[in-house]
């Protein structure tokens, strides 16, 4: 060890003494400050707290935009009229609403309420009303005198520019609610400003909100403004670029119209949502613009359920889809082979129960791709006898039936049910019969599935047996254009079939729309691959809902090689898939893939896209 | 760790005491800062401060029985673990930094740039330990700012400012102690002026915004600023004897910004007025004058400059936050040590002062 110190050195120590008194003339220093403040001029500073008359009021930053994947703008911000009261400068809040309410022709009990929710803050003005027409701010200019602590401001307001276009995928933003201020994630927020709701405009909420500045001012005995001490200028918030395609998504809605149920496409070799439909719809403008206590008892007790996110939440029987599952169950049990073959008389008996066929006279004899290409049901129970329930829960699970896709979005999503004897026996505590696994060979009985979950099947049978987590945000960007956050494919896994097995399937699929019941969805110059369905409405549904027409599916993807698009189509009670669901997927893929509308193209055939 | 009768009774209690009256006094503050608060969770943050002194008191004895000297052998260690954080919290902050609120959903965040506080005294005062023969030459004092340099960079990066700044006053101040003649701080300013313009074009542009914006309010001239007039408001309307904990209409108002954080000294002027704010500095004295003593009688310059060095932290800390709630200086984000809402500080703090009793505890022996 080497020689002990008994001090660093006497110079370290001397300074160290000298900075003990640098620390004592600091301290006293400041107590110096406070007996200045509190005693010198204490009484000045209490008369000060007491007429406080400085005011802090937020100044919201805008939103950042929206746009799609090739940077049009699908959601901006328009400047519009917000009236705002101080608390701190109301006399009497019940005449101060009745006054404020004369003017803006609202509930003045309503009014009250806000002002007394934001008494706990009195020196922020609270907002009583959004979206002031133009005559009311002359009013309201013009009876200033008798309005104390009234104030008008230019704020941004959401604008969604297609109105309900896509509005479930974006969703809505409104006032933060008095339910979300009493929870912690919310800590930070005021009464009165805005958030996402739901959709995209939630789940990126912190990239879009942007960072609020504030403005201090000075006001009079009655609130008004004397001047402006200081303002913090806000900060927008970054843009969303989408992986929605609006030329997409504007065909589809387009075809779609008029029609209940969902289209999501999808590009199948990364998971990204190209199109998402959910018919009916609502518009995000009015939750924006603060929606009517109407109009939100009319959302959510109409029947058709237009704020429910369908792709993502509805759950339907499969139909004829599912043939695609129990042709791979088949052929990867080795229960199936291309040349399998049975006949079709146009029904099917099994012990005393007959099963029929959708073609009254039957489909004759005929092998696995004819079969699939005429979705020939008579085939398909035979086939699911042959193939056994477990192999096609198997399959449905490996591609993603059953389970959440794990997207991220807001709201419950459905998962699904893939119905297995055991499951049958523990739920309904019934055993299961042969009867079930024909009905379920047809996707039919106890099988739901979400439009989400089928399309991202879709998606891995034609990109060769990925499944992606479906995704929709590529890029969160400032306004300069870079890049603050980017997002790339979710592989979620490989589908544990042969390469062999999942060609089969595509070939099928090719049939079905070249030469079977898709053909309403053949594209001039793109080899399409499809499968039609058709879901039976059971008699519970119907009575519920009143409608008895089956909904009709359709999946499809293009193009044949090299796929660039997957889609599903589900058109709720309008009849058979192969007739009203086909054509909505065409529009779609057209849009994409086919001739400019309204004029001829000379040479548009298959290499003319690239 | 090493533990006997002898260190037991060798416990400074003025340090252990003053700093757990402070800790107490923060609570019972944010608690009553937050008393007509309408949001339930900002009424119950002072058990969730209560929670972080906890953490922090425990932090405080562990420092206080490990050898210092076992600190000093891994004194480049952690500090190269702590710049590592700092790094990855830049990077993969990045990514995360709009959406911070939305990550970290009323969770604790961890902040390295607290720590780096005190990886920065360790890992200066390593140094000067392994050059004492030479301590004073002018040269030695160039690496140090190299080293404190990168760290800085990368606060100012998240945009922290007022760290940034606390860790330059640090090193200047451990460097003051060792020898730093006032024409090598000019040479020091002038060499950080000429680097200022390289460190801004590593911001990106809506970082730069940030700052500037961050920068604002220094630069009003008014003086007119909010936050400076309403604490000056807070702060002398509690008068001689105070208004109570509950009378306090400033703060109890919400005019108050970041009543329980930054600005709560003005919270407890306008509490306990003139007599309040006086057994505060009080205690802070105490604290500190009792600190530099241990700093002076260690037997070892890693010792005397661990102890000084702390004690920097905290009367800078103190000062600046102090003459912000009094208005006589720019509003820079600092929290006042010990009293501030905040986990990651406060257990900072309380680290570092038992790693000062550790020096005193082992005065005598090796």
């Amino acid at each position: 060890m080497s020689r002990p110190w008994f001090s660093p050195t006497p110079v370290i120590q001397g300074r160290i003494h000298r900075t003990t008194l640098l620390v004592t003339v600091a301290l006293l220093l400041l107590l110096m400050r406070f007996w200045y403040l509190q005693i010198l001029e204490g009484r000045y500073y209490a008369t000060l707290s007491i007429h406080n008359r400085l005011r802090l009021r937020l100044v919201e930053a805008p939103r950042g935009f929206i746009l799609d994947r090739s940077g049009a703008v699908i959601v901006e911000n328009r400047p519009s009229f917000s009236v705002y009261v101080t608390p701190a400068d109301i006399p009497d809040v019940d005449e101060a609403a009745r006054a404020i309410g004369a003017v803006l022709r609202q509930a003045p009990e309503e009014i009250a309420a806000r002002i007394r929710a934001g008494q706990a803050r009195p020196a922020y003005p609270v907002l009583v009303a959004r979206e002031v027409s133009e005559p009311t701010m002359v009013a309201i200019e013009e009876r200033k005198m008798n309005l104390p602590g009234v104030s008008v401001r230019v704020q941004p307001t959401r604008a969604y520019l297609d109105g309900d276009v896509a509005a479930h995928l974006l969703g809505y933003v409104s006032e933060v609610t008095q339910e979300q201020l009493y929870r912690d994630e919310y800590r930070d927020f005021q009464s009165g400003e805005t958030v996402g709701q739901t959709g995209v405009e939630r789940l990126f909420d912190a990239f879009v909100r942007g960072i609020n500045g504030r403005e201090e001012i000075e006001v009079d005995a009655r609130g008004r403004l004397v001047r402006f001490l200081d303002r913090l200028e806000p900060q927008s918030g970054f843009n969303l670029v989408l992986t929605l395609d609006a030329k997409l998504q504007h065909a589809a809605e387009k075809a779609f119209a008029g029609k209940r149920g969902a289209v999501v496409a999808m590009h199948p070799q990364t998971g990204e949502i190209l199109a998402w439909v959910s018919r009916p719809s609502y518009d995000p403008n009015l939750f924006a613009q603060r929606l009517s206590r109407e109009s939100w008892e009319k959302l959510i007790t109409d029947p058709a359920h237009p704020l429910q996110n369908r792709p993502l939440q509805a759950q339907y029987a499969p139909g004829s889809i599912l043939k695609l599952v129990v042709m791979a169950a088949g052929l990867d049990t080795g229960a199936l082979t291309p040349g399998t073959t049975f006949a079709c008389p146009g029904y099917f008996t099994l012990g005393a129960v007959t099963f029929d066929d959708w073609e009254k006279g039957g489909h004759g004899r005929q092998d696995l791709m004819q079969a699939v290409a005429h979705s020939c049901n008579v085939y398909f129970y035979q086939a699911a006898l042959k193939t056994g329930i477990d192999a096609i829960a198997r399959v449905a699970r490996e591609f993603g039936l059953g389970q959440k896709t794990g997207i991220a979005a807001v709201g419950d999503e459905a998962a699904g049910l893939v119905p297995t004897p055991a499951w049958k026996r523990s739920v309904l505590g019934e055993s299961w019969y042969p009867g079930d696994t024909v009905i379920t060979g047809i996707g039919q009985g106890m099988i739901l599935v979400t439009p989400l979950q089928i399309v991202t099947m879709v998606a891995a049978i034609a990109n060769g047996g990925t499944l992606h987590r479906p995704w929709m945000v590529k890029r969160v960007e400032s306004w300069g254009g870079e890049v603050v956050a980017a997002y790339g494919p979710e592989p979620v896994r490989r589908v544990n079939l042969s390469p062999q097995v999942l060609e089969l399937l595509r070939q099928g699929m090719l049939g079905v729309v070249e030469d079977g019941t898709g053909k309403a969805a053949r594209v001039r110059g793109v080899q399409v691959a499809g499968k039609t369905g058709t879901a039976q409405v059971v008699r519970k549904e119907a009575r519920i809902s009143g409608q008895t027409k089956d909904h009709g599916w359709f999946v499809a993807f293009a193009p044949y090689t090299d796929p660039e698009i997957a889609i599903v189509v589900i058109a709720e009670n309008a009849g058979f898939g192969g007739v009203v669901a086909a054509p909505v997927a065409r529009a779609v893929l057209e849009a994409a893939f086919g001739p400019p509308r309204g004029r001829e193209t000379v040479a548009q055939g298959p290499g003319a896209r690239e | 760790m090493y533990l006997d009768r002898r260190m037991l009774a060798n416990i400074d209690w003025r340090i252990a005491g003053t700093t757990l009256a402070l800790i107490g006094v923060g609570i019972l503050t944010i608690w009553s800062a937050n008393l007509g608060s309408p949001s339930p969770p900002r009424q119950t943050l002072y058990l969730r401060q209560a929670l972080y002194a906890a953490l922090a008191l425990l932090g405080l004895l562990t420092a206080t029985f490990i050898n210092y000297r076992t600190i000093a052998r891994f004194a480049y260690v952690i500090f190269g673990v702590v710049l590592a954080l700092l790094i990855l919290v830049s990077v993969a902050g990045e990514v995360g930094r709009g959406a911070q609120r939305w990550i970290q959903v009323g969770g604790w965040t961890f902040q390295p740039s607290e720590f780096m506080k005190l990886a920065l005294i360790v890992v200066l005062a390593r140094y000067f330990e392994d050059h004492k023969e030479r301590l004073g030459h002018p040269r030695l004092l160039v690496i140090p700012a190299m080293v404190a340099l990168p760290p800085m960079v990368l606060i100012l990066k998240q945009p922290d400012l007022g760290t940034a700044v606390l860790l330059g006053l640090l090193t200047v101040s451990v460097l003051l102690l060792v020898g730093l003649r006032v024409k090598h701080l000019v040479f020091l300013t002038a060499a950080g002026a000429t680097m200022a313009p390289l460190l801004w074009s590593f911001l990106k542009d809506y970082q730069r915004r940030r700052v500037l914006v961050f920068l604002n309010p220094e630069l009003d001239p008014s003086g007119a600023g909010y936050h400076i007039a309403q604490s000056k408001i807070a702060v002398g309307s509690g008068e001689f004897f105070g208004k109570g904990l509950k009378a306090a209409s400033q703060s109890q108002l919400h005019f108050l910004p970041a009543s329980q954080t930054d600005f709560i000294l003005a919270v407890l002027a306008e509490q306990w007025g003139f007599i309040g704010c006086l057994v505060i500095l009080l205690l802070y004295y105490v604290l500190i004058t009792r600190g530099l003593e241990i700093a002076g009688e260690s037997k070892d310059i890693f010792g005397a400059l661990l102890a000084f060095g702390i004690m920097a932290m905290i009367t800078v800390q103190l000062v600046v936050n102090v003459g912000m709630v009094v208005g006589i200086m720019p509003v820079v984000g600092i929290p006042l040590p010990l009293l501030s809402y905040g986990g990651s500080s406060l257990v900072v703090t309380c680290i570092g002062i038992g790693l000062v009793m550790s020096v005193h505890l082992r005065r005598f022996l090796y």
